[in-house]
Formats: C-alpha cells, structure tokens, sequence
C-alpha cells in the first residue's frame, strides 16, 4: 500500500530524539549540539538564520561542534553568509553544497573557497527568489532560528529584527520540517506573539543576545562634497521632475546624502509632500531629519537597526509597530513591496559596464546580491499605474499605443565616476565575467542588468537610458558621464553631444545646479550627533558610531 | 565708509563665526577666527612651495604644503597664526609644513612680544617624509620652548577632523595653553597604532565612544591635559584664545617644575583608573557616565566646578 504520510512520520522521529533532551520544548543551550546530532541528519538541507542583520550564532556554534560522523554533507539555504563560523561548517565537511543570496563580510573567504572546492554553490539567489525556492524546491528540513524571547509553549517574539524569520519558518514548519529557535530569554508571556508556538519544535535559551551587525547607519560626517552634488542632481532631476513618491534607497553614502538633503535643498525646491513619501526602507538613521521635519508618510522595513528601537516606537504613524509597540519588518513583504509598489530604486554599486549592467562582484569577492536585484529590477507582473510608472514608460516607448503600453520603474544608479580608493566606478566589462569564468558559472552574477537600469548619475550629470533608442547611444550616454574615467575618455564627443541637446544626458548646469553649491553646510545633520539631536533623543546610536 | 556698511560687516562677520570648527578648512578657520581682512599670508600658495618627497610616491601636492601661516590681528592686537589642513594627508609634517611653523616660531621668538595661535589638526609625522618630519617636530618643539622663554605667548586650539597626534601632540605639551572642542582628540599614539602594538583588548580603536572619552576634548578639559573647553564653532575659539591670551603667566624653570608635580599628582591619583569614567568618578563627578552626552555649556559649567586648571604650571 503506498504511504503518504512519510514525511511527517520522519519528522514526528526527529522530534522524539530531540524530546529526549527537552523539558517540554526548552533545551538547556549545554545540550544544544546534542540536540543537533539527534534531529539533523546527513545531507539534510538547513536553513540556519543568517540574515543580513541577526544571526542564529549559538545554533550556529552548536552546529559546527557535531560529529561530522553524525551530521555532514548538509545543504545549507539560507539568505545569508555572514559569520566565519558560516564557513567553517564547510571546511569541517559538515555542510558541502550551499545556496545563499547575501555574503557581506565574508565575501572573499567564501571565493575563496568555491575557487578552493570547499563548497559546492548551487546559486546565488535574490533574497525574494531564495524565499519563493524554500516553498518550491529548497524547503528546509530543519530550521535554526533567532528571536527575542520565547514562551514555555514555544510562541516566540522576533522583536523589531523580524527579518527572514516568518518566511523560514512557514516554509518549514508547513512541510514536515523541524524548527529549532534560539532566544534571548524566556518568558511567562511574549510581549507579542511573531511566530505562534505549534509551528516551534525546540526552543534554546541563550546566554547571550543574538549577534546584530547595525548594517544602515552611515555617518554624516563621512558623507563627502561629491556625493552631496550627485544626490542634488538625483532630487532635482529625478526625484522632482518624475514626482517620485514611492521608493527604496540603497544603503550607500550617496543615498545617505539624498536623505539628508531632503529637509534643506528639497525643501528650497518645495518639493515637500510631493516626492520621497512612503519607503520600502530599513530604519535608517539618516532619514531621521526627513522624518521630523514631515516628509515621510510612511516606512515599510526589511528588518530594524541597532539604535532605532525607542524612535520608531515613538513614531508608529511612520513605521509598521506590533502591539507592544515595536517595529515589526518582514524581509520578504518589503521585498514585495519594493518590488511591485515603489515607483523607484536608487542605490550604489562597485561596477557599471558599457551596456549599463552592475555587479558588486570582483575577482576575490563574492558579495552577493541581497535585495537588490528585487528592488531594482522593472516587476514585469505590475498592473497598477502612476505617473512616475507612466511617464517612464513614455519616455521609453513614446512612439506606442497609451492604453497598451506598459510603464517602466524607475532603476537609478548613483556614484561617482572613481569610488573608494579611486577606483573607476565605470569598466569595459564587469569582474563579474571573468568570475563566472574561472569558476564555470553557467551565469554571471550581474545585480542589475542593463536593460533595467534607466538613469545613471555621477558628479558629471544625469544619463538618462530611457531616452536612447539604441545599444550604441546607451553606450555613449553612458560613457558621457563617465567622466575621466578611461571608459570616459573613449566617448564620442560628437553623440555625446547630441545626446545631451536632446536630454539623455544632463549637466549640472543643464538642471540650473552650480557644483560649487554642493557643500556640507547644505546636510540637514553632519554628524551622528546632529541625527541625535533630530531625534530629540530617542536614538541611541550604538558605540562605534559615536564620537563623543 | 558709512556707519550701516560698517555695521552690516560686523554682523555678517559674526553671522559666519557661528560655523562648525570642524567642518572649517583650516583657511577658512584662519579667516573667521581673525579679524575680519587683517591677515598676511607667509609663504602663501602661490610660492608653490610644495613637498619635495611626495612626488616620489606619485601623490598630489598641495601649493601651501598643507599649513597655513601668517600675521593678523585678534582683537586689534596682533598674533602669528598658523593652521593645519585636516584634510590634506591628515594635516600630516612634512619638511616644508614644518619648516614652515618653526619660521614662523623663530620669527615670534626674535620680535618677542607677538603670541602665536597654532591651530592643530594633524594626525602627526608624515610617514612619506618620515625622517624630515620627525626632525621638523624637534625643531617646532625647540622653537616653542625658546619662544615662550623670549616671553611669547603659544597657543593651541584643537577642535579638527584629525585630532592632535603624533608628533602634533607632543607639540601641544609643549604649549603655554590648549583650548579644546569635543570633536578634538589630543593624544601621542592613535588608537589605531594602540590596538596593532598592544591588541584589541587592550584598545578597541573601532569603539568610537572609547576613543572619544579616553582622547577626547572633554576628557583632556577634566584631566587639566586642555585649559578650556568650547562648542565648535569659531566664535567659541575666539574667545576661548582671547581669554587664554589675557590670563597665561610668565614662564620660566618654576612653570615646568609646577607642571612636573602637577602630572606626578595627576599620575599618582588616576595611575590605576582602567577608564576614563573611573578618573571622573574619582573626581568627584556625580554620574560620571553622562559626561559623553552632555550639551557644551553644561559640561563647561561642570568642568568649572569640578576644578580650574592649574595655571602656574605647563
């Protein structure tokens, strides 16, 4: 007779062994690697929470202290790659293949070691496009999850650093799976309940609070003359012209610079209430002077940052609170959102080629993609109109039908033509290939393909990609704000020309901005101290940030 | 001129003193700080006296070598001026930044009666031009010595991007006088350099907020190592200089021996505090840990009460 039932009859097993070391649900964090030899079993796949914010670290210590003779060749899905202890699970042979979308600080180990053949890499994934595998074809068997406090029942609170969580957990806990949740304390009763109890197998308690990396906080006084000048020319000829209300910003310093201009130059420019209204945006603290000054409606968040906490508790008109009163984010429905609802995506990055596709991929660095691809990627599902949305689509299609037409998200990338440690922001081709090469990816890890992106902005002007009708005039708008970078240099002086008598590309003086203008006077804040200040001290910036 | 012009520049001029010291570059401090059109240039820019190393390691030059020096005039009375650009390689000595402050040291040490504002914001010897820098911090410590035994009045005020370090800090000691904003660290050895030589546990120079209470200009102003401490802005700089000018004593053999009992006590008292907050408990300082959050004027009004600096010794 054929079974239908071995699924749960499997994870009804792992959860037996495991209760052997339970009181309930709770087990004493001492027998936590215990724990993991009797509910993982090889070649399991594990999503251990890594996100790009907290960290699962104590499930991860215990995890990397099996018996690889008990627990190996797993195959870890999970949105990020942060801690080394991530890593060492593969150079243990504890974990072999790997499937991620996010890898930060540890960006150049892990090239390392898929050049090395430590790990053998699925793929790397937009955080959305992991989430959408997990129900698909990555369901986790087990899940290693962080919260703030659980119950005796297993409710847990995720607290303003929801994060991943809810999406891990639906994934796994709904098709058979274990999920094991370690917490920060446990309690007689959770201050709001984020995950309810009967999708909770085991609960640790940890000895000590979760691992956050405050990830968005940029400090104003970094923020340098150029970029204040390439974030007046994306207010006045993006944000203004195209009325840009709904948005995400990167977590770059240009964007920081946006931000905090808002309230000064925005201001001048009486753009108030009709741009940068409602963010699909991590809490960052240098929206705190656009925010008290009334700009912002409205703030859907990813996950929360160190610091934060008390203002956005003191702002629930602004950010999505529970009813304890604290931020709840969800990593997966801001994804969304920024993928279907905001009109804009403005953001940096390391490489722009020729064809205008971006990569924050070098040779020794595999950073990963995150969120950016969602967020900067045109929805082809979208349905709704706006004017940005339309006017976009006008511009690139001005010859088609109006009701047939579709409109266009606007896809910005910001910089200036040499970045960190003058690097040329623009290449002939993307490091990205080259990569993909040497490790014989069947796919280039490109965050933003060129045919996605529809202005470029340095501290020379506004390309604007919407506008030219072919590769070749993409190219040379392109190159025409490259400035004296060498992909610069080889413009064609004469396209460059035309194309900005016909607006596809646009000086500072074209949109009436005097670069001399662009001065740090013009920040609302500059310094971690002033955004404290805006705050009326309600954020707490936390101690690396502070100069005082 | 007419009386409304004139008074239109005055308040114009103190309109711009509210700017931030520490967003200032250092011409634009010199400018503000002085009165308004009183200042002489020395070896300006356009003698293009530019460091004869740095090219060697294909670095941009700047024409004033990243120092500005000069004569003008505070209040009516004159004083030598010279200011280090932050943003220049750190504000760093060179042989020709250097050279620089140890003529303009010398020229105050021969006409004897004209105080000199050092207006530091350096990270300490250029590493480019090591040896000729080292050498240009002896000398600029010789020349403040002899300047201030031909009667000269030395200055410093310290509220820059780069702090006070290195070789800059051990200039500053040398000094009849410090005033300091929160913003100016003033120490010998970075915290970087703690951190590489004596490792992270014993100086995390990534803990902004232990840099700033262990180098910062408050901790300095309550361990008696800044005479004044002002807000950031210009104006505050003004008077704090002003204010330093008008009380200063002579100096001779008995300045130095007070100042030797005065950090022999200093060091006898707070030898074994682990951290700074330890020093202010032990100063008496109710609640000792919100001094790092304390607005400029409350801390000025502490800092007075807890003690005036000592001004027989330095």
């Amino acid at each position: 007779m054929t079974t239908w039932q071995r699924g749960r009859e499997a994870r009804d097993a792992r959860i037996q062994a495991g209760a052997r070391l339970a009181k309930g649900k709770v087990v004493d964090a001492r027998d936590a690697t215990r724990l993991m030899e009797a509910v993982v079993r090889p070649g399991d796949r594990v999503c251990l929470e890594g996100d790009n914010q907290k960290q699962a670290d104590l499930l991860c210590a215990a995890l990397l202290a099996v018996d690889p003779a008990k627990v190996r060749d797993l195959h870890m899905v999970q949105s990020g790659v942060v801690l080394p202890e991530h890593l060492d699970l593969f150079d243990r042979g504890v974990a072999k293949k790997l499937d991620y979308a996010y890898s930060g600080p540890q960006s150049a180990r892990i090239a390392k070691m898929l050049f090395g053949g430590k790990i053998e890499l699925g793929a790397v994934h937009t955080y959305l496009e992991l989430f959408a595998r997990y129900f698909i074809d990555l369901t986790p068997n087990v899940a290693l999850i962080a919260a703030v406090s659980a119950d005796r029942d297993g409710n847990l609170y995720t607290g303003p650093n929801t994060e991943d969580t809810p999406t891990v957990v639906e994934a796994t806990a709904f098709k058979n799976g274990v999920v094991i949740a370690q917490v920060n304390e446990i309690v007689d009763k959770v201050p709001r309940v984020d995950i309810p109890g009967d999708r909770v197998h085991f609960v640790v308690e940890a000895d000590k609070p979760f691992f956050v990396e405050p990830l968005f906080t940029r400090d104003p006084a970094a923020i340098t003359e150029s970029q204040i000048l390439t974030g007046m020319l994306a207010i006045k000829g993006i944000y203004a012209p195209y009325g840009v209300r709904r948005l995400n910003h990167g977590i770059g310093f240009n964007t920081a610079a946006i931000e905090l201009l808002l309230p000064t130059y925005g201001e001048k420019l009486g753009l108030r209430g009709k741009v940068a209204s409602h963010f699909a945006l991590n809490p960052h603290p240098a929206l705190i002077p656009a925010i008290e000054s009334g700009w912002v409606e409205q703030i859907h968040c990813f996950g929360s940052e160190v610091g934060m906490d008390e203002y956005i508790r003191a702002r629930s008109d602004v950010f999505f609170t529970g009813s304890d009163g604290s931020l709840r984010s969800n990593r997966a429905f801001c994804q969304t959102a920024g993928l279907y609802a905001c009109d804009m995506f403005i953001g940096s990055t390391l490489q722009i080629d020729i064809q205008g596709n971006s990569s924050t991929v070098t040779t020794s660095r595999i950073a990963g993609f995150g969120g950016a691809p969602n967020m900067g990627s045109d929805a082809r599902g979208r349905r709704h109109p706006s004017e940005p949305w339309l006017q976009a689509g006008r511009e690139a299609d001005p010859e088609g039908s109006t009701l047939l037409r579709r409109g266009r998200k606007l896809v910005v990338q910001i910089g200036e033509t040499f970045g960190e440690k003058n690097v040329p922001l623009f290449v002939e081709r993307l490091d990205a290939l080259e990569l993909a090469e040497r490790l014989n990816l069947e796919l280039a890890p490109v965050m933003i393909y060129g045919d996605d992106v529809t202005h470029i902005v340095t501290e020379e002007g506004i390309a604007n990609l919407l506008l030219c009708r072919d590769a070749r005039e993409r190219e040379q708008a392109i190159r025409g704000v490259a400035g004296y970078t060498d992909v610069g240099r080889g413009r064609d002086a004469k396209m460059v020309q035309d194309l900005r008598e016909r607006g596809a590309i646009r000086r500072p003086e074209d949109i009436g901005i005097n670069p001399l203008d662009a001065d740090r006077s013009m920040l609302a804040a500059r310094s971690i101290k002033d955004l404290v200040h805006w705050s009326g001290g309600l954020y707490a910036p936390p101690s690396r940030f502070r100069n005082w | 001129m007419s009386a409304s012009h004139t008074q239109r520049t005055t308040s114009s001029v103190e309109l711009d003193r509210t700017a931030s010291w520490y967003e200032s570059s250092a011409r634009t401090r010199v400018r503000l700080l002085l009165d308004p059109g009183s200042v002489v240039e020395f070896i300006g820019p356009e003698k293009r006296e530019v460091s004869p190393h740095l090219k060697l390691f294909d670095l941009p030059e700047q024409f004033d070598d990243g120092i500005v020096v000069g004569l003008g005039r505070l209040d009516g009375s004159p004083v030598f001026v010279a200011a280090q650009e932050g943003n220049f390689m750190g504000g760093a000595f060179g042989e020709v930044h250097g050279a620089k402050l140890t003529g303009l040291l010398r020229a105050a040490r021969d006409i004897g009666s004209v105080p000199v504002l050092i207006l530091f914001d350096t990270g300490g010897v250029r590493l480019q031009e090591a040896n000729a820098g080292e050498l240009a911090i002896a000398e600029i410590m010789r020349a403040v010595i002899e300047a201030r035994t031909a009667g000269v009045k030395v200055i410093g005020l310290i509220g820059g991007r780069a702090g006070c370090y290195g070789g800059g800090g051990l200039i500053a000691g040398c000094c009849s006088a410090l005033a300091v904003s929160e913003q100016g660290r003033i120490s010998v050895s970075g915290p970087e350099v703690i951190e590489t030589n004596r490792g992270v546990e014993e100086f995390d120079s990534r803990d902004r907020a232990l840099v700033w209470r262990t180098m910062g200009g408050k901790h300095r102003r309550l361990l008696g190592g800044a005479e004044v401490f002002v807000d950031d802005t210009v104006q505050d700089f003004r008077e704090a200089a002003l204010e330093l000018l008008s009380s200063i004593r002579a100096f001779g053999i008995d300045t130095l021996k007070a100042e030797q009992s005065r950090l022999e006590d200093r060091l006898q008292r707070f030898g074994a505090c682990p951290d700074a907050v330890d020093i202010w408990t032990a100063e008496g300082i109710p609640d000792a840990v919100s001094i790092p959050a304390l607005p400029a004027d409350q801390f000025i009004a502490l800092a007075d009460k807890v003690r005036r600096s000592s001004r027989d010794a330095r």
